[in-house]
């Protein structure tokens, strides 16, 4: 009979337990939920925060000339859709062809930048060489530099190559990691990776090119991934070197096009350029869409084991 | 990328050629080539290319390389080439930097082609010797506008006014002003706040009797003349008939954030030749008026050459360039092409051969730079080194007194005492 | 000898590129822009050597000069510390598994897209006019507005704000630094009860420390280097009143605009002394609180 009371009493414990073990999680589902909620209300809210000035470059793009700067209100007073037709065709190339050229600039520069930055990245961040922090050092002084300054002899150096009026000067540094900044990404990525990874190899008999190839570069997907966006939307919207180093209208890229419609002295073209800004902007968001599927899919694998 | 090689070839060629010592006969039977940079917009850019397609049809021997970008960034590219020594052969000039390029030898005299190869014996001497730097020609005048006060006829209209907008004086003004804005109940100004408008206010001090700078590239401006424009203009703040003081500070604004574009004010000071650009952003019909005079005092207009088109030093083939030049202000049908776009041109042939063909726009510049004629004054003295820099601190200083944060007679002092320092500087 | 080769020859064929590219086509340029500032140089006469002259006017007898530093420094000290925790935070928030993460992401990105776009200065300058939206807004709560962008004290933040719109770049690298750091860290932390806050300072910045180091130096230099933005918003002048005249904006109107390269040279050289000194106290004092995973020194 003893028995049968206690597991009466424990019967009843355990549903008592599992009741209550029920509404905390009933309760922690909620507030998890509230939580969610709560954040993307604050998400939305700051969302059309960030968007609002988009929305108005979107606006004005479709606004007759004279309402852009007039009036404050978002909304077109008659959607025109020639801003986009026009201007498509206005300068005395049609943007198809600064389109193309834009892709090939960028195109090669992505590549190029991706290649030879990595390259030396692996090289000061898993290689004890002699002079590494001095490089290390002097590659840092090349981010801190104006470019303003460095400009006119850059000008002059490329000018006695005969490099001036084609895409070698805006391409070929790219090649040679001439930009700092995604060598220091990738030197900061690299020094995460696990060093036990290389010396297993190391013991294996790789050699660091192998250990590069087939070990660092793989786990470096983000980082790879996220300088290729970057660099990506900085060529692609880099307008002073083109502007310096191309003469002919033919080869001019994107950006530079755009600032052929903008005059200060006589007539500006000012819902036409907003159009083609907003059309400038179209490659790189899909460029983006699709490399943000690729830090995630890295990420997912990511071999930190 | 055949455009690499193709232009590496094409350079290589016209460098060889001009190396040759015979200037007129190149190495090759291939083209000679001249690059002709200019800052433009879409409707300069389509018009310059066509000009570009018709003398390269009628000179089968040279092809021009045209270059081209917005006013912005015009001079930024040109001081690299210029560093670089690689200025395109035809530069377009504008009078503000002319004298700098000039004085610093950038540019070669067009003496001697004038008469033999450049024609230009005809044209109003006035406005070519806008191109003159002490005493030969360094640029060739492409088109000539005035200053002017371009006006909302309908405010106009609605307030009845009926003032002599080409003799009228300051005090008339400012009563204009006072009708527009109590007509409008306040929504509607009478014009934009010109106290930050250096080249207006140099006009002032014409009215006064003096240059800005002086023979010496002195400033021979007084503080009193400094003193005596914005105190003019803080009384019209404080009557609050000119724009409000936040849009005054903005400086350097595109044409399209001016009063008149923007529908605030019924009067903003333009150059002519702008007026077709400010028409195209304006909701209502545009008229031009003179800047208003002072009474019994002297003309403080003078027409003055727009753009200039020049020769740089870094030109190799002279003798194409000179003929492109030619052509540019001659020929019927390129002059055809550019009609008024660049301002109005110096040949009284090319004028009439326009005439028939303008638009309305058009014919309104016209018309005023006819009526205003008799009354400018003569063409100022060049700008010495360093004259941008003055603009720049006229800009910042007046900036505190429009909002009020200095006082007339203070910051007229300190104006004039920095544009001093800074033109000897700039020596 | 060998052993010398054996022990770098990798490393630097690993170097190779950036050593062709830094020798041959970036250093020349550098030495030559520090032998301009030597001199007076106006870009189309030749340079003439005037020693320390340059700097010497720099320091004793330009005004505008320490005005420059005033208005960057004050822009340093503002905009990296507001973008970056701005960045963090919403990096965070977009962290713990969201569905449509994807899409957030791309759209607070969005603005650093437009960066020194001719249209964002004219939109910028409409929305913070005296009668702009963000006045507009201010208004609803019943808060009067000043003209921010036109008044030369609040100028600046207004660009601070541009700055703050714009932090798409250092959040998506913090999202790719939170991505690295291990899931189970957290869950381990979480059965363990840890409250949220510590597990934010005990697993999430400590790890999180290299790319921190990362942003905070890059947008230190950054932001030290600002230039379009400010030119374009101010039309070139560092209107009003030079509230807006960032240390680049004078360097590029003294080299283009006053035709003074020379002068323009020293100041570039200046300002890289600063940001060098703030990047060396940056690496110097990064030995305390960056630790790189698995890594002995």
């Amino acid at each position: 009979m003893k028995t049968s009371a206690t597991d009466l009493e424990l019967a009843i414990q355990m549903d008592e337990a599992a009741r209550v073990a029920h509404e905390l999680r009933l309760k922690r589902d909620r507030q998890e939920r509230n939580g969610r909620i709560l954040k993307h209300i604050f998400l939305i809210i700051v969302s059309c925060v960030m968007l609002y000035p988009l929305f108005w470059l979107l606006a004005s793009s479709f606004k007759p000339e004279n309402e852009i700067f007039g009036s404050l209100t978002l909304w077109p007073s008659e959607f025109q859709f020639e801003n986009y037709t026009k201007g498509w065709y206005a300068l005395p190339m049609s943007f198809t062809v600064f389109y193309v050229n834009s892709a090939i600039v960028t195109g090669l520069s992505v590549i190029g930048n991706l290649v030879s930055c990595s390259f030396a990245a692996y090289a000061f961040a898993r290689l004890n060489f002699t002079g590494r922090s001095f490089f290390f050092a002097l590659m840092m002084m090349t981010l801190m530099i104006p470019y303003h300054v460095v400009l006119i002899p850059q000008y002059v150096q490329f000018l006695n190559l005969g490099w001036v009026d084609t895409y070698l000067p805006l391409v070929v540094p790219r090649f040679l990691a001439s930009d700092a900044f995604f060598i220091f990404l990738m030197v900061q990525f690299f020094r995460q990776l696990p060093r036990e990874l290389d010396e297993a190899a190391m013991i294996d008999g790789c050699s660091p090119f192998k250990i590069y190839w087939a070990i660092i570069l793989p786990l470096s997907l983000p980082a790879m991934g996220t300088a290729a966006i970057f660099s990506l939307i900085w060529v692609w919207e880099d307008f002073l070197a083109p502007l310096i180093y191309l003469n002919d209208i033919k080869s001019y890229t994107v950006p530079l096009a755009l600032r052929l419609f903008l005059d200060q002295e006589g007539q500006s073209a000012y819902g036409q350029m907003f159009a083609m800004s907003v059309l400038s902007l179209v490659p790189v968001v899909i460029f983006f869409v699709l490399f943000q599927k690729l830090i995630v899919r890295g990420i997912a694998t990511s071999g930190m084991k | 990328m055949t455009k690499l090689t193709r232009r590496a070839v094409l350079s290589t060629i016209g460098a060889a050629a001009a190396a040759s010592a015979l200037p007129a006969t190149p190495l090759f039977a291939a083209d000679r080539t001249i690059r002709h940079y200019w800052w433009g917009n879409p409707e300069r850019d389509k018009r310059t290319f066509a000009v570009i397609d018709t003398f390269q049809k009628k000179n089968a021997g040279i092809k021009v390389s045209g270059e081209t970008i917005g006013w912005g960034d015009y001079w930024t590219k040109m001081a690299t080439q210029t560093a670089g020594r690689n200025m395109a052969d035809l530069v377009q000039m504008d009078y503000r930097f002319l004298f700098e390029y000039v004085h610093r030898g950038a540019l070669k005299p067009l003496d001697e082609f004038v008469g033999k190869s450049l024609m230009i014996a005809d044209f109003d001497k006035g406005p070519l010797d806008g191109g003159k730097v002490d005493g030969k020609l360094y640029a060739l005048n492409i088109g000539s506008n005035s200053q002017v006060m371009v006006h909302n006829t309908r405010a106009f209209k609605e307030a009845g006014i009926d003032a002599d907008l080409i003799n009228w004086t300051w005090d008339d003004f400012g009563k204009v002003c006072e009708k527009i804005t109590a007509k409008s109940g306040g929504k509607m100004k009478g014009s934009d706040d010109l106290s930050l408008m250096i080249e207006t206010f140099e006009s002032w001090v014409r009215q006064n009797g003096r240059e800005f700078y002086g023979p010496e590239g002195k400033v021979t401006a007084t503080a009193e003349d400094v003193a005596g424009w914005w105190q003019m203009w803080a009384d019209l703040r404080k009557a609050g008939v000119v724009r409000d003081k936040n849009k005054t500070v903005i400086l350097d604004p595109p044409i399209a954030e001016s009063g008149i574009a923007v529908g605030d004010t019924a009067m903003s000071h333009y150059w002519s030749n702008q007026m077709v650009g400010i028409q195209a952003v304006a909701k209502d019909k545009i008229g031009a008026a003179m800047v208003p005079h002072k009474a019994g005092g002297k003309p403080g207009q003078f027409i003055k050459p727009s753009m200039f088109l020049s020769l740089s030093r870094d030109a190799k083939d002279t003798e194409a360039a000179i003929a492109y030049m030619n052509a540019w202000v001659n020929d019927p049908e390129i002059t055809g092409i550019l009609g008024l776009e660049r301002g109005i041109p110096c040949s009284p042939k090319v004028r009439a051969a326009l005439t028939p063909k303008l638009t309305e726009v058009e014919k309104l510049s016209v018309d005023y730079f006819t009526a205003i004629q008799s009354k400018v004054g003569p063409l100022p003295l060049p700008a010495p080194k360093g004259a941008g820099e003055v603009r720049d601190a006229f800009m910042r200083i007046g900036t505190d007194v429009v909002l009020g944060k200095a006082e007339v007679a203070e910051a007229a002092g300190m104006f004039i005492e920095d544009a001093q320092a800074i033109v000897e500087r700039a020596q | 000898m060998k052993r010398f080769f054996a022990r770098n020859a990798p490393a630097y064929v690993f170097l190779l590129p950036w050593l062709i590219g830094f020798f041959l086509l970036a250093l020349g340029p550098i030495l030559a822009s520090l032998y301009l500032s030597f001199t007076r140089y106006d870009m189309v006469s030749a340079p003439r050597w005037i020693g320390w002259g340059n700097y010497e006017y720099m320091f004793t007898r330009d005004r505008r000069f320490w005005k420059a530093l005033e208005v960057t420094f004050t822009y340093v000290a503002l905009a990296v510390p507001a973008r970056l925790i701005m960045a963090l935070g919403v990096a965070m928030l977009l962290d713990k598994g969201l569905r449509t993460i994807g899409l957030y992401r791309a759209i607070f990105y969005l603005p650093s897209l437009l960066g020194a776009s001719i249209a964002i200065a004219i939109l910028w300058r409409q929305l913070f006019a005296a009668d702009g939206v963000v006045n507009q807004v201010l208004a609803m709560v019943g808060i009067q507005g000043a003209s921010w962008i036109t008044d030369p004290d609040t100028s600046l933040y207004t660009l601070v704000v541009l700055a703050m719109w714009q932090f798409g770049s250092p959040m998506l690298i913090f999202l790719a630094g939170l991505r690295g750091i291990p899931r189970d860290l957290y869950e381990a932390a979480e059965i363990d009860g840890t409250p949220r806050w510590r597990q934010f300072t005990r697993i999430t910045l400590p790890l999180l420390a290299p790319v921190i180091f990362f942003n905070l130096v890059l947008q230190t230099i950054d932001s030290f280097k600002t230039f379009s933005s400010a030119f374009i918003i101010s039309n070139g002048t560092g209107a009003p009143a030079d509230s807006l005249l960032f240390y680049t904006v004078y360097l590029f109107n003294e080299a283009f605009k006053f035709f003074r390269m020379g002068y323009a040279s020293a100041l570039a050289w200046f300002l890289l002394v600063i940001i060098a000194t703030f990047t060396a106290i940056a690496f110097f004092t990064s030995k305390y609180w960056v630790h790189y995973e698995n890594e002995r020194d």
